[in-house]
């Protein structure tokens, strides 16, 4: 691999790096988002996640081709100090995503035990009307 | 991504806000159909902001208790409602049972007027015949038996009343009783921070049954309701009940008496004992007292018209009627033993000249200003007047207590369709969600093989 490549190879460490935060930062917007009960917020937060997951994915794979040029592995010490951040990026955005993994597993748990209760009570409630029917449960704080 | 710990903590607790949500929604749910449940709607705040290193971080959200959804000015006019509407049935119900003495089937007074008037006038044209005196005087005991018929179904439903006095007087003090002992339930819970959502549904529907019972009056105070009688007369203080008490009274029916000894019988409003109150001692003595004037002032003139003339044998007419009590005339009205028709207006044979006067009885103005059959009449009217009052009057509170209850029940309605909405949403949020988990996941492990591939 020649100076351009290495560039090249930088570059996309870089934006690798970046899109790890973007991530993390998207999880945290997400827990925000449901702990808020702001359902809009997380729909638009895991959609900027899917593109970013998708972007990740790509440049991982790119980014885990053998590097056969020797002249890489001797300018390395840029590549190192930045696969460091890569790491660490990485074990934070693994950390920040188990515990988006519970909260998840736990509220699926809890919207689907919902569903299943107001299916069960389908057409046996006689449901009010009036104009205080702006009163909301629950739904949005689950 | 100083945002870690800070998004841990906000997940930890959204989970048991979660939870919490998840129970209140399902006792939401579960207690649908059960009546007087009121909805509970779980509080959220948002958790204290920290800082961290100057930086601002949000705290997430706190589950901080459960609060039913009451409307305590509606709760009143419903109790309210409630209780003037089973005053009213109570009445009806009486009513419509006074009602049957006054029909026109054959045995009512108006017939027994009518009968009696025509046995006076065929005996004007055979005065002589003693088979046709003999008819004067049948007639007169069926127009006696039809006054004390009227006048005894009147006192048997007064007596109906007075014993749901009693009755009704024992299901308030075993009411009050219960909503004492939930009150001190509830101060307790509330003191130590728990949710009494539960034991007040259950103090409510007491209290509305005690506002079938009787017209009540409710304050709130910090050890709980207090609720009064209509006069101020204390029922429930706290988690205190003051029983009320009957005695009889100088007239024979039972008085309400309260907790301090005072008679408070005439100060009662509303609910089956204001109802029955109202039946036993204004509604039946007014039927009752234009009956024995009736009773009274016809046998007094008839009486009269019959001093005014003689016997076929001869002598004075006496008295056709005997009342033994003016006050209770109409039950204690009867044809006198051996009473004989004062056909003659001279005592010679074959004279009918005092029929007439007899007859006249019946057709003249009696001192109340009506004959006799206008003021029956009259009394007809006014208690069937009353009875459709009483039913109409049901039923255009009935309607409003309806009115009242939808208000209710749309503030504790469950809205099913927008519920489902928002979590169908959610689910599919969620689920997608959950695939962006499982590629960072996989990422995790390709960005480690990154490192190796960076070492040879």
């Amino acid at each position: 691999m020649n100076s351009t490549g290495v560039q090249d190879r930088n570059g996309k460490l870089v934006e690798y790096l970046e899109l790890l935060r973007s991530l993390a930062q998207e999880l945290e917007r997400s827990m925000q988002a449901i702990s808020q009960n702001s359902l809009s917020p997380l729909e638009d937060s895991v959609a900027n996640q899917q593109v970013l997951a998708t972007r990740l994915h790509e440049l991982a794979n790119d980014l885990s081709e053998p590097v056969e040029d020797r002249s890489v592995a001797s300018s390395g010490g840029g590549d190192e100090g930045l696969m460091r951040e890569i790491h660490g990026a990485s074990k934070t955005l693994q950390a920040l995503n188990q515990r988006y993994a519970a909260l998840l597993k736990l509220s699926s748990h809890s919207v689907g035990l919902m569903v299943s209760l107001f299916s069960s009570f389908r057409g046996q409630i006689q449901e009010g009307t009036g104009p205080r029917l702006e009163h909301q449960t629950w739904s949005c704080q689950v | 991504m100083g945002g870690l710990s800070a998004s841990l903590l906000i997940g930890v607790q959204a989970l048991e806000a979660n939870q919490g949500a998840l129970n209140a929604t399902s006792n939401n749910i579960a207690n649908a159909n059960t009546p007087g449940y009121t909805r509970e709607v779980p509080q959220f705040t948002e958790a204290t902001v920290s800082d961290v290193n100057g930086e601002v971080l949000g705290g997430g959200v706190e589950l901080t208790g459960l609060q039913s959804v009451r409307d305590e000015l509606l709760n009143m006019q419903i109790d309210q409602q409630t209780s003037a509407q089973s005053s009213v049935d109570t009445q009806s119900t009486s009513l419509q049972q006074a009602q049957t003495y006054f029909t026109t089937t054959g045995g009512d007074i108006a017939s027994a007027l009518s009968s009696f008037s025509s046995s006076l006038a065929e005996l004007s044209a055979n005065s002589s015949s003693t088979a046709e005196q003999q008819t004067v005087v049948s007639s007169g005991q069926d127009l006696a038996e039809a006054f004390n018929t009227a006048a005894n179904g009147l006192t048997t439903v007064q007596s109906a009343a007075d014993t749901q006095v009693t009755q009704t007087v024992a299901q308030i003090n075993t009411l009050t009783a219960q909503i004492a002992s939930l009150n001190g339930q509830l101060w307790q819970l509330q003191a130590s921070g728990q949710d009494g959502g539960t034991v007040e549904d259950q103090r409510d529907q007491d209290v509305q049954q005690l506002s079938q019972l009787t017209g009540i009056s409710i304050t709130q105070s910090n050890t709980g309701e207090t609720i009064t009688t209509a006069n101020g007369s204390p029922l429930v203080m706290g988690s205190q009940s003051f029983s009320l008490q009957t005695a009889t009274g100088s007239n024979g029916t039972q008085q309400v008496i309260d907790s301090s000894g005072n008679n408070i019988t005439s100060s009662i409003q509303g609910g089956q004992l204001g109802g029955a109150i109202e039946i036993r001692d204004q509604t039946i003595p007014s039927y009752l007292s234009q009956l024995n004037t009736l009773a009274s002032q016809f046998s007094t003139a008839f009486n009269a018209a019959q001093a005014q003339g003689y016997t076929s044998s001869g002598a004075q007419g006496g008295n056709f009627f005997t009342v033994t009590s003016a006050a209770n005339a109409a039950s204690t009205i009867s044809v006198s033993n051996s009473a004989q028709v004062a056909v003659s207006s001279d005592g010679s044979s074959g004279s009918n000249g005092n029929v007439a006067n007899l007859s006249a009885t019946l057709t003249n103005k009696l001192p109340s200003g009506q004959t006799a059959a206008d003021a029956y009449a009259s009394l007809v009217y006014q208690v069937g007047n009353d009875t459709s009052t009483a039913s109409s009057n049901s039923t255009a509170i009935g309607d409003n207590l309806l009115s009242l209850t939808n208000q209710q029940s749309a503030i504790s309605g469950v809205n099913i369709d927008e519920e489902t909405t928002n979590l169908i949403k959610y689910q599919t949020a969620y689920e997608a969600a959950a695939r962006i988990v499982s590629t960072v996941q996989a990422l995790g492990t390709v960005t480690l093989d990154m490192g190796s591939t960076q070492s040879y």
